[in-house]
């Protein structure tokens, strides 16, 4: 017996070769596992119930029994480790082979690389699934039954999370691979079914092998793996006959194809079910709706009904009770008159038996008198009361309604809707904002032509024949904002970032901006959105670039109610360092031209004349400033100049005083030129001093390089790539470049170029 | 005693030189023998000065070198350094503190002695401003100069050829720069050889020796009295015939240099040509300066960069 349980070892490390033969992936580090279960079907029953059972077992080629047993075994995992071995065993001594243990590890061999091909047609492996599925392989018994206990709650958290609406291909995955879980399990499970199952089938076969080898060749004719030595001498003699791993390869191939088309099945089954469930549900709702209803609207009937009658009745006795009294007044009036009719009657019968005439003669004037009286008075003697009833016919126009209300779907008895909205606003009061309305059949609609970042209520009602309902709850919408301005005169970049100012384009103020920046490379447009950076508070944004680079940047607006379209965008380039002349800071008498960096002076006698000055611009000094980027780094910019100008250039805080001239305070650094009768003359100032330094080539074109990084600001003539000056300070705060001319004459600037390199080594 | 470990010593060193270049090693016979007298690791440079028998001034000479720290691996630009009356080689890599600009731009950084030394020539050691010390870097026609005081032509052709045949340089950068006689000597060697120094500058040059007491001294002892000899050796003349504008001179003058009132440097004649010529000058003017080597050490990393410029451009 211990040879046999080697045996049983044998047949294991067995098994894996005969995987590998049927499943080309099961050397990969996601094993494919053949000899597993697909589990999907059985969750997909246990799930929808709508599913008839009989195509779905079926579909599995299963019988209900076997099922069931396997729903067994699925409780107790465990135990059933062992039992694999110990069924083979039993199938050994059942056949009679325990004596011979070679035929006993070729049968086993030969029933599971055919049980195998067998269960896997049958069985759609999806690789996700048997992904998780294999590690809990055949050996391993107690670990793919942790595997299933945590794929338990996946599933029952993935069934509460359903909605009717997803019966989607990714749930069906998860499925799977929870299905997985559940395959590692039945991998054990497996192998003893087939034992039982085409165990017998090839008894035969078995018996007739010979008695040492295993197969080694692949019978076509009788689709079983022979040894060759069958073939040569064999009942597989004349039986065409291919090798074993080929034959492997087309059973592996025809495994995968019908693999896939399960695969294919089961998704489409899952879905329909999930449609099916999905009707299921909707039906049950609307049934439900439909009962409450009519329950409601022919409870409206007979509460009608019962009023009507009440009223009816009442009116009724009402009628009646006029009726009697006056009869019974009547009647009474009567009864006074015929005894009235009476007395007389007996007074005149007595007067005729008086027989003295006198007093016949007085009695009978007197009795006349009577008679007059009474004989005068109108006798009520018609029947004014009718004993008839007024026909009292009931309106039963409103039952109509009320009875046709039921006949009809409650949603489709509503006509139309009246939608409301105005607009609200804290500075008017919303009484005088006009109402607005719109009719529409649908239970949604767009509303537009609305004011950009302004907040409107809306209300709804309903409109069917019978009239209007009350109006709605009011809902209390903001519109998306107007897209900002880019003030794209004003952008100032440098090499490595960019400052955007842009104007808000609405009235009202917005919560936020939003920068987009995309990134032009060659030949293509700047569609592509490479960096957004949200929640910009200011109409300003300084944005890190990539040097020499170009950028398209835009700006939209953020409120509530969303983000406005993209603003025009502006084009960066990060070329050099661009900045502009704030024009504000100009002298009266220094004018821009209109390509913005070529400043002119036309006359210069009386520079502090009473010129009307802006608040911010020099009024001695003929100067204008530059805004410049407030970025660390190094900044280039040239200027060119005539050889007799006089001029300053160099650089000065946003603040310095504009009373005085550029270099004459620490407020600014400047190279000046001056032309005596001698010589040309440079000064290189700051704070009204200057190194005593000669230059013999005047400059035409002159460089200035701003480096923050070594506290520098040098200046270069451009034309002989000579050095000049440099100014070593440190800068406390952010400079601008600063022009100033001192004569009539023109001085262009040229920004945004990249420094030379003959002066980058200086 | 010692010269025979010594000179076995600069073999190794030279050969290792030479294998690290890859150069061919040349045939004993045609190297210049170099012997070092000393060699000091300064900014992990090195600070060395060797001695040769100098065929041009037919004496031995002697020239401190920097070699820094690049020249380990690749080849150097070579700034040459003229130093002024009465100093030796040992005074600029001594008190200028050169090293650690010339170190950073990679710059070897040769300073050749002032005059031919031992020569045993009558009257050579009787001022300190002419003769030993004072070579003013002219090719003397005068007996009994003509023989030794060659510093014009031991500047311009054999010491670069010395430099060239024995250290990792480049000999197509090469530039030059001194101080006082020595700024005389840049500003005449760059203006004399167009195109064979990529820069010049200058630290209070005697830009005008023909007007001046020094010049005048000089010149007569060792060109004689023919003034087109003198302007020859003249920078304010020099300009005036300077080819193109190719040439960026950087001069610093100290204000309180006692030798620019004495009207010894007259850079103001220099600067006026250089205008007229449109040849680039910046001359600054240093509030308070002198004339020595503390004026120097001051503004020497200015020079370095200025040439590395150009050197390294």
């Amino acid at each position: 017996m211990e040879s046999e349980a080697s045996d049983t070892e044998d047949f294991d490390q067995d098994l894996e070769p005969s995987a590998s033969m049927t499943v080309p992936e099961s050397n990969d580090p996601e094993p494919g596992g053949l000899m597993f279960y697909h589990m999907d079907l059985y969750e997909t029953r246990e799930r929808l119930d709508i599913f008839p059972e009989e195509p779905s077992s079926r579909a599995l080629g299963e019988t209900g029994e076997e099922s069931a047993r396997i729903g067994e075994e699925f409780q107790r995992p465990v135990e059933m480790g062992y039992d694999v071995e110990k069924e083979v065993e039993e199938l050994a001594k059942l056949y009679g082979l325990d004596e011979d243990k070679g035929i006993e590890g070729e049968l086993l061999v030969g029933s599971i690389v055919k049980a195998g091909i067998i269960r896997t047609k049958e069985t759609p492996v999806k690789m996700e699934g048997v992904a998780a599925g294999s590690s809990g392989s055949v050996h391993n018994a107690p670990k793919s039954h942790s595997l299933i206990k945590g794929a338990q709650p996946e599933k029952q958290s993935m069934e509460e999370q359903r909605l009717p609406e997803k019966g989607s291909q990714d749930e069906n995955q998860h499925l799977q691979q929870a299905g997985g879980a559940r395959e590692g399990l039945n991998s054990y499970v497996c192998p003893r079914e087939d034992l039982k199952t085409y165990g017998m089938q090839n008894e035969p076969t078995c018996e007739l092998n010979s008695k040492e080898e295993a197969a080694d060749i692949y019978c076509s004719t009788c689709k079983t793996p022979i040894r060759a030595f069958d073939k040569l001498f064999g009942n597989h003699k004349d039986h065409e006959v291919t090798e074993l791993t080929n034959a492997a390869e087309i059973a592996k191939e025809e495994v995968h194809k019908n693999m896939c088309k399960l695969e294919e099945q089961i998704g489409q089954m899952e879905n329909v079910a999930s449609h099916l469930e999905e009707i299921f549900i909707t039906v049950e709702e609307n049934f439900g709706r439909q009962e409450q209803n009519f329950e409601m609207r022919c409870n409206d009937v007979m509460q009608t009904l019962a009023q009507r009658y009440e009223e009816k009745l009442q009116d009724l006795g009402e009628e009646k009770k006029l009726k009697l009294e006056a009869l019974y007044g009547q009647l009474v009036s009567c009864g006074k008159d015929l005894d009235t009719c009476k007395d007389l009657m007996e007074t005149i019968q007595e007067l005729c038996m008086e027989n003295k005439k006198v007093d016949f003669i007085k009695a009978a004037v007197a009795l006349v008198d009577r008679l007059e009286k009474f004989l005068k008075k109108d006798l009520d003697l018609e029947l004014s009361t009718l004993p008839d009833f007024e026909d009292r016919a009931i309106d039963f126009s409103d039952m109509e309604q009320l009875m046709d209300s039921i006949n009809t779907v409650p949603d489709d008895s509503i006509e139309c809707y009246q939608l409301y909205y105005k607009q609200v606003s804290d500075d008017t009061p919303s009484e005088e904002q006009a109402e607005l309305m719109t009719k529409v059949k649908e239970t949604y609609h767009t509303v537009t032509h609305l004011v950009p970042n302004t907040q409107y209520e809306f209300w709804v009602s309903a409109l069917n024949a019978s009239g209007i309902s009350p109006a709605s709850e009011r809902a209390v919408y903001v519109t998306a904002p107007s897209p900002p301005i880019i003030k794209s005169q004003e952008s100032q970049s440098c090499e490595n970032a960019a400052l955007i100012c842009w104007e808000s384009g609405n009235i009202n103020p917005v919560e936020s901006y939003t920068v987009e920046l995309s990134k032009v490379t060659n030949g293509e447009n700047g569609d592509v959105i490479t960096e957004s950076i949200v929640g910009i508070p200011n109409c300003e944004a300084l944005i890190q670039l990539q040097p020499r680079h170009s950028y398209l940047i835009s700006v939209r607006a953020v409120n509530m109610g969303g983000s406005s379209e993209r603003s025009e965008p502006v084009s960066i380039h990060t070329t050099g360092t661009y900045f502009y002349l704030n024009e504000d800071s100009a002298h009266p008498l220094l004018s821009v031209l209109e390509d913005g960096f070529t400043i002119a002076c036309s006359e210069i006698e009386n520079p502090e004349c009473d010129l009307p000055s802006r608040d911010n611009s020099f009024t001695r000094c003929i100067a204008i400033l530059g805004s410049m980027i407030p970025f660390q780094g190094k900044h280039y910019w040239e200027v060119e100049v005539e050889e007799d100008m006089e001029y300053r250039v160099g650089v000065a805080y946003e603040n310095t005083h504009r009373q005085g001239y550029l270099g004459a305070n620490n407020s600014s650094w400047c190279l000046r030129h001056i032309v005596t009768p001698s010589r040309h003359k440079y000064e290189f100032l700051h704070s009204g001093t200057t190194p005593d330094i000669r230059i013999t080539v005047p400059p035409k074109r002159i460089g200035i390089l701003l480096d923050y990084d070594n506290w520098k600001l040098s200046f270069f003539n451009l034309d002989i790539a000579q050095h000049l000056y440099t100014f070593n300070s440190h800068f406390q705060h952010y400079v601008h470049p600063c022009f100033a001319l001192e004569r009539p004459g023109f001085m262009r600037i040229h920004n945004g170029i990249a420094a030379p390199t003959s002066i980058a080594l200086s | 005693m010692s010269a025979i470990p010594q000179q076995l010593h600069l073999r190794t060193d030279y050969n290792l030189t030479l294998a690290a270049l890859g150069a061919e090693t040349p045939a004993p016979a045609k190297i210049m023998a170099l012997k070092q007298i000393s060699s000091n690791k300064c900014f992990n440079g090195f600070q060395k000065v060797f001695e040769h028998d100098s065929v041009e001034l037919k004496c031995k000479m002697k020239f401190g070198i920097y070699l820094p720290p690049k020249a380990e691996s690749g080849k150097c630009a070579v700034l040459y350094w003229l130093s002024g009356l009465t100093c030796t080689e040992q005074n600029f890599i001594t008190k200028a503190g050169f090293h650690q600009a010339a170190a950073e731009h990679g710059l070897i950084i040769v300073a050749p002695d002032t005059s031919p030394r031992g020569c045993n020539i009558e009257g050579e050691d009787e001022s300190w401003d002419f003769g030993t010390g004072a070579g003013f870097y002219v090719d003397a026609t005068e007996e009994p100069w003509k023989t030794n005081y060659r510093t014009y032509s031991y500047i311009k052709d054999e010491l670069p050829k010395l430099i060239n045949a024995n250290f990792p340089t480049d000999p197509e950068r090469m530039s030059i720069f001194g101080h006082s006689m020595g700024g005389h000597g840049a500003l005449i060697l760059a203006l004399k050889n167009p195109g064979k120094y990529k820069s010049v500058s200058a630290f209070a040059p005697i830009c005008n020796p023909i007007q001046c007491p020094w010049g005048k001294k000089a010149f007569g002892g060792y060109l004689g009295s023919d003034l087109s000899k003198w302007e020859a050796y003249d920078a304010t003349h020099l300009v005036k015939s300077y080819p193109d504008s190719h040439l960026d001179i950087l001069i610093d003058q100290g204000k309180d240099d006692q030798f620019l009132s004495a009207g010894q440097l007259l850079p103001d004649n220099f600067i006026a040509a250089c205008t007229e010529q449109k040849i680039p000058v910046v001359f600054r003017l240093q509030q308070g300066y002198d004339h020595s080597y503390f004026f120097i050490a001051t503004f020497v990393n200015d020079h370095i960069r200025h040439h590395a410029k150009y050197l390294n451009a």
